[in-house]
């Protein structure tokens, strides 16, 4: 045996024997012996298993104390006037623009969950838009600013307000200016706080701007007839209205006044009255949806007709005499370009022959040499009388020249200003590219923005203050003569907020005290009592005075107005207009529904079908169909347009009815920052915004377009829900979805919509309804497609934001829509609009499929949804012919944006009387059924029969133009049982018998012939 | 033998099997019935507060704590303040009620356990029956009689439906009663 350099052990070193036979082998021994099963134990892995997850659940069941049912948690002290499970009501002021609407916030628990029109202000008379009636989701955005920043660091209020004060103090002693840049300003309060401010640093300067305003309006009105304070017009007493490009029933002054009083004239049902509108337009607006006669007329043509319209009626004789210079100025015009147009003929002689009980309009967006022309026809038709002086528009503190900006500019850049403050203003996103405001910020030492969401301009302040929502906040404003509002807050504010109003005063009163909310209120009660109490000397003390008018929501108080006297300046004014030309014409709008750009991050506004279009969550460019195809573009190509050097890229959207050549644009869209769900949301036209505009600004001559590479997705509500009628054209009034009238054809036989009616009959005997039996009633001549009433149902409706992916694959949720028909030619097109919602049919076709009978007929006539029995199958909404049902593809607020409005914060948004529907279930319209039970409960109570009256659906209460009814039809007294009747009511698809229990009344078209053209 | 075990198998073994779970879980099912719908729970309260000292021995109205039943859905359990309308000033060196004075004076509410419960889908509203003289012994058993609150009826929609369709033989006391509606979105919406 040799010896081993290595070994493992001494039986290795000698040798043994026993290990070689040992390492002969691979394994030791035994190792690969068979088990013996008999030896092993019974309990085999698997049924180990078994028994401890057993023993475990057992375990878990036993430690849980599954009989617990919560706990219920009441008040310490609760508050007075607040009963459990009853809502309560507020008057106040809605922020959201510079009409300062009346709003009556509904609360529960302490916690606003719907807001409306406060029924009594003597403007809006209880109604409000549909931004107002989606700001309740602003209140509870997860993203909102919920405390102070400096420099993006959290910081806190003592921190903020010493350094401020430390920096306006030393803006002050430098001799630097204190910009303060603020929105429109309606509120008293606010200027005597602007004030103060400006006494206590007195390089402070105000500047006050806003987009999109009434100021071409309001300069025009004070060169004509020297005051500053513009009417608002009578549109009920109106026979016959024109509007040029003017969208007074969609976005333009306060529209929701605007349409209340335009349908008063439209009330054909009732009274028999039938205004006649014309709009002359450009693109296609909600004003012009409503036209009796609409005239494609593109914005530089639009003075040309305008002046044109004034010499034709000026020799038809005239109110005033003009001086003679004018009048052969006059003779320019011609109408030579009209000359074969019958409805401009017939426009003149309507004009003529309804001297003093006709109006003319102008868009907002339009030059003032537009307005003058306006007033000065006005006054040759002797419509003066039309002019509601009584609550004219207050110019409280005139918006600042687009000059006063530049210099603010020019002087942020020379470094002489010291501190700039934004006050819940976004000038970053809104000045024209060319002011250069972002180099100008970079100048600034000190820049401080108080905005309750972040922005563009917030993400460039050095300061970030958050601000408390309208819910939260104090105020006051002075919007129209007559009319002193007033604001309270409903909820405490929920983050560590403040509002702007009481930043400032702290600011320029010093820091002391600690911040106090009620400071703001008492000094608002100060300016009530100088302004107000003093002026009007009521017999009662200012205590019960301030309360009252803090019930109230407002204070009515007569005013002294002049009556206006027309100035001949107005005319020089006319005579030095240029006319400009150019080959494509971009007009620039607000959008309906986010405004400027400030409700960009609310998911339902942003998810509500454009009035027009329908497309959701996008702009687009709209051009005409033959633009369309003479650019050889077609719907969601891309489009490049450019002026002025500069260029954007955005799809195209062919819209029936718009001028040739003519290029549209809604500015509100393309938020670069705002939070999750409006960043990236649409294109941003403001970029094409120049401060050399020598026209209005919105209105550009003379921009290019050309077709851009690539394909954009639009997603639109109209086409998955609506019978499309490409292939047979004029479908919706074939099928008689829709049916029309005019108003020779009504006033001949009143009972022409019924003439050839098949009999219809049904295989089963009919159901009685003996006691309350629900209907609804929409009078299409009134509804404006506006969409108010959509908003509306979600809000009460806890219906959720789907996102715009769902809405391209058409699930969206909204239980009510507005289907928008056009017929006649793509060039000129008739529109009809119509609310579709569950139609609670007596023989719902919905009801007989579903296989678990989750959808049933209520005894008083109720199509009922029941979302614990629906398993999904989705027969009922494959089996509904108007398509109302809508279906919870996921968990929305778990599946919308990350689930963005599932947290804690936003759920209390939800009303608490209807249930929050997660996925897999169908749902649709339920008549309100919660506010149904509230009445019926109440009646109960007070031990009286329930009849069904006073009962107003969500979409009912804020339908702007109340084409909405609602009741008992069983209740012969009621105005639904009246309706029902109408010679004008018809069902939706009648033929099918289904026995809807809603009734349209037809659109009867004010036009001079019997058929519809 | 391999066919014998088969026989064995589906003759005895697995009809033997069912029968035992599916009896089990009938009898279980009737057993537990009652102890699943919530009888008999008598959870401790963070207050030792006593219904029969209050509502029986002192007769007070139940409305007198319960103040929104006859105007609202819930019939409201009393906020701190309530009790101390009366408890400033009565029994305030009881054990209970320096419990009940340390909750008011440090502004804390009281977690009371939760006793009855209908689920969120069912909108009960007890203003309408109240207001339709249906007594609350009706559904809460006689409270009045009980030291420490626990469930006597079952809330199950079964135990709904049951009144509203035999409101005569349920509600003996009241002369004149109608049947309750039936119909899915009186409860449900």
């Amino acid at each position: 045996m040799d010896k081993k350099d290595f070994w493992k052990s001494l039986k290795d070193y000698n040798g043994s024997d026993d290990l070689r036979k040992i390492k002969e082998n691979e394994f030791m021994e035994g190792v690969t012996d068979d088990f013996e099963l008999g030896k092993l134990t019974k309990l085999s892995r698997r049924k180990f298993l078994a028994l401890a997850s057993v023993t475990a659940a057992i375990g878990a069941t036993a430690c849980t104390d599954y009989r617990d049912k919560g706990e219920i948690v009441p008040y310490n002290k609760k508050p007075e006037h607040l009963l459990i499970g009853k809502a309560n009501y507020y008057a106040s002021s809605c922020t959201g623009c510079s009409n300062a609407c009346g709003l009556l916030i509904k609360t529960r628990e302490g916690r606003p969950i719907k807001v409306d029109g406060n029924p009594e202000h003597p403007i809006t008379r209880g109604k409000i838009c549909a931004k107002g009636q989606a700001s309740i989701y602003n209140l509870y955005d997860p993203e909102r600013l919920q405390y102070p920043i400096i420099k993006g660091r959290r910081s806190d209020w003592n921190r903020v307000d010493s350094e401020i004060i430390e920096s306006l103090k030393k803006a002050t002693e430098e001799n630097k200016e204190i910009a303060l840049f603020a929105g429109s300003v309606k509120s008293p309060s606010a200027l005597r706080v602007i004030e103060n401010f400006k006494n206590k640093y007195p390089t402070a300067k105000i500047y006050s701007y806003q987009l999109f305003n009434e100021s071409a309006r309001q300069k025009a009105w004070e060169i004509t007839y020297g005051t500053n304070d513009y009417p608002a017009i009578l549109w009920e007493k109106a026979d016959v209205i024109l509007s040029i490009e003017g969208d007074f029933l969609g976005n333009e002054g306060n529209y929701i006044e605007n349409t209340r009083k335009f349908s008063q004239g439209r009330n054909i049902v009732n009274s028999g009255n039938l205004n006649r509108l014309y709009v002359a337009e450009s693109r296609m607006s909600v004003t012009g949806m409503m036209a009796d006669y609409r005239l494609r007329l593109s914005p530089t043509k639009q003075f040309k007709f305008l002046m044109g319209l004034v010499n034709n009626l000026y020799k038809k004789g005239s109110k005033i005499k003009l001086p003679s210079y004018f009048e052969s100025y006059l003779n320019k015009f011609d109408l030579a370009e009209f000359k074969n147009n019958e409805k401009v003929k017939l426009l003149i002689d309507d004009l003529h022959y309804n001297r003093g009980k006709s109006i003319i309009y102008a868009g907002s967006n339009l030059p003032i040499e537009i307005h003058l022309a306006v007033n000065l026809l006005n006054e040759i038709l002797d419509n003066t009388g039309l002019y509601d002086s009584k609550y004219s528009f207050v110019n409280l503190l005139p918006l600042s020249e687009m000059n006063d900006i530049r210099d603010l500019c020019d002087k942020m850049k020379a470094g002489n200003v010291g501190v700039v403050i934004h006050l819940d203003t976004n000038p970053v996103f809104h000045l024209p590219s060319d002011y250069d405001y972002v180099e100008a910020l970079k100048a600034v030492p000190t820049v401080i923005t108080i905005s309750s969401t972040k922005s563009e301009t917030a993400d460039l302040s050095d300061y970030l203050l958050p601000e408390s929502t309208q819910f939260e906040s104090w105020g006051d404003y002075y919007a129209r003569k007559g009319v002193y509002g007033l604001q309270q807050p409903v909820i405490a504010p929920i983050f560590d907020t403040r509002q702007k109003e009481a930043i400032l005063l702290r600011w320029s009163e010093g820091i002391n005290d600690k911040f106090d909310e009620g400071r703001y209120r008492d000094f608002i009660a100060e300016t009530c009592r100088e302004q107000i109490y003093n002026k009007i000397k009521p017999a009662s003390d200012f205590k019960a005075f301030w309360y009252a008018a803090l019930h109230d929501g407002f204070i009515e108080f007569n005013e002294n107005v002049d009556k206006p006297v027309f100035n001949t300046r107005a005319l020089d004014e006319l005579t030095k207009v240029k006319i400009l030309e150019g080959d494509y014409t971009l007009i620039i709008t607000e959008s309906y529904f986010l405004g400027d750009g400030r409700y960009a991050n609310n998911g339902w506004l942003q998810e509500l079908p454009h009035p027009v279009t329908k497309v959701t969550w996008d702009n687009y460019l709209s051009i005409s169909p033959a633009t369309a195809k003479k650019m050889n573009l077609d719907m969601n190509d891309m489009a490049e347009v450019s002026y002025n050097g500069i260029s954007l890229k955005l799809p195209i959207f062919v819209q029936p009815g718009m001028s040739d050549d003519t290029l549209h644009i809604e500015a509100g869209y393309g938020r670069k920052s705002v939070g999750v769900v409006g960043e990236g949301v649409g294109f941003n036209p403001l970029v094409f915004l120049t401060k050399n505009s020598n026209n209005s600004p919105f209105v550009l001559i003379g921009v290019d377009i050309k077709k851009a590479e690539g394909k954009y997705t639009l997603s639109s509500t109209q086409e998955h829900h609506s019978l499309d009628d490409t292939f047979v054209k004029d479908f919706h009034r074939i099928r008689k979805i829709i049916q029309e009238g005019t108003l020779p054809q009504y006033r001949k036989n009143h009972h022409f919509l019924h003439e050839d009616k098949d009999e219809l009959f049904s295989i089963t005997d009919e159901h009685k309804y003996d006691g309350v039996k629900w209907a609804m009633a929409i009078d299409l001549n009134k509804c404006t497609g506006c969409n108010v009433c959509v908003v509306s149902c979600s809000v009460e409706n806890n219906v959720p934001v789907v996102g715009k992916d769902q809405v391209a694959k058409g699930r969206e949720m909204q239980w009510i829509r507005i289907d928008r028909y056009y017929s006649g030619t793509p060039d000129e097109p008739i529109v009809s609009n119509q609310p579709m919602l569950c139609q609670h049919c007596d023989n719902a076709p919905c009801e007989n499929v579903c296989p678990v009978n989750a959808t049933n007929h209520s005894p008083d006539g109720l199509n009922q949804m029941v979302y614990n029995r629906c398993v999904g199958t989705r027969y009922c909404s494959n089996n509904c012919p108007y398509k109302v049902r809508r279906f919870n593809f996921y968990n929305y607020r778990d599946h919308f944006a990350d689930a963005y409005y599932e947290n804690e914060l936003t759920f209390l948004v939800n009303n608490p009387e209807v249930t929050v529907r997660s996925r897999g279930v169908m749902e649709k319209c339920t008549f309100c059924i919660q506010r149904i039970m509230e009445a019926r409960s109440e009646a109960i109570a007070r031990g009286e029969e329930f009849k069904g009256a006073g009962i107003q659906t969500a979409c009912q209460q804020a339908c702007p133009s109340q084409a909405i009814v609602f009741g008992n039809v069983n209740d012969t007294d009621s105005e639904i049982a009246k309706l029902r009747k109408h010679d004008l009511a018809y069902h939706v698809l009648e033929v099918l018998n289904v026995k809807p229990n809603i009734s349209y009344l037809a659109k009867i078209r004010n036009i001079h012939t019997e058929e519809i053209q | 033998m391999e066919k014998k075990y088969l026989d064995y198998l589906f003759k005895i073994r697995l009809p033997l099997t069912l029968f035992v779970i599916i009896s089990t879980f009938i009898v279980t099912y009737y057993i537990s019935r009652p102890e699943r719908d919530g009888l008999g729970y008598e959870p401790s309260q963070p207050i030792n507060f006593s219904h029969k000292l209050h509502a029986g021995d002192m007769a007070i109205d139940c409305q007198y704590c319960h103040l929104s039943v006859e105007k609202s859905r819930y019939a409201s359990i009393p906020s701190v303040n309530i009790c101390m309308n009366c408890h400033t000033y009565a029994r305030k060196d009881r054990p209970e009620i320096i419990k009940l004075t340390k909750y008011y004076e440090e502004n804390k509410p009281i977690t009371w356990k939760r006793i009855h419960k209908v689920p969120d889908y069912a909108y009960f509203n007890h203003s309408v029956h109240v207001n339709k003289g249906i007594k609350c012994e009706t559904c809460h058993g006689d409270v009045a009689q009980m030291e420490k609150i626990s469930q006597v009826r079952q809330f199950t929609m079964a135990a709904c439906l049951d009144c509203h369709r035999n409101p005569h033989k349920n509600l003996p006391y009241l002369k004149v009663v109608n049947n309750g509606p039936e119909n899915c979105y009186a409860c449900h919406r």
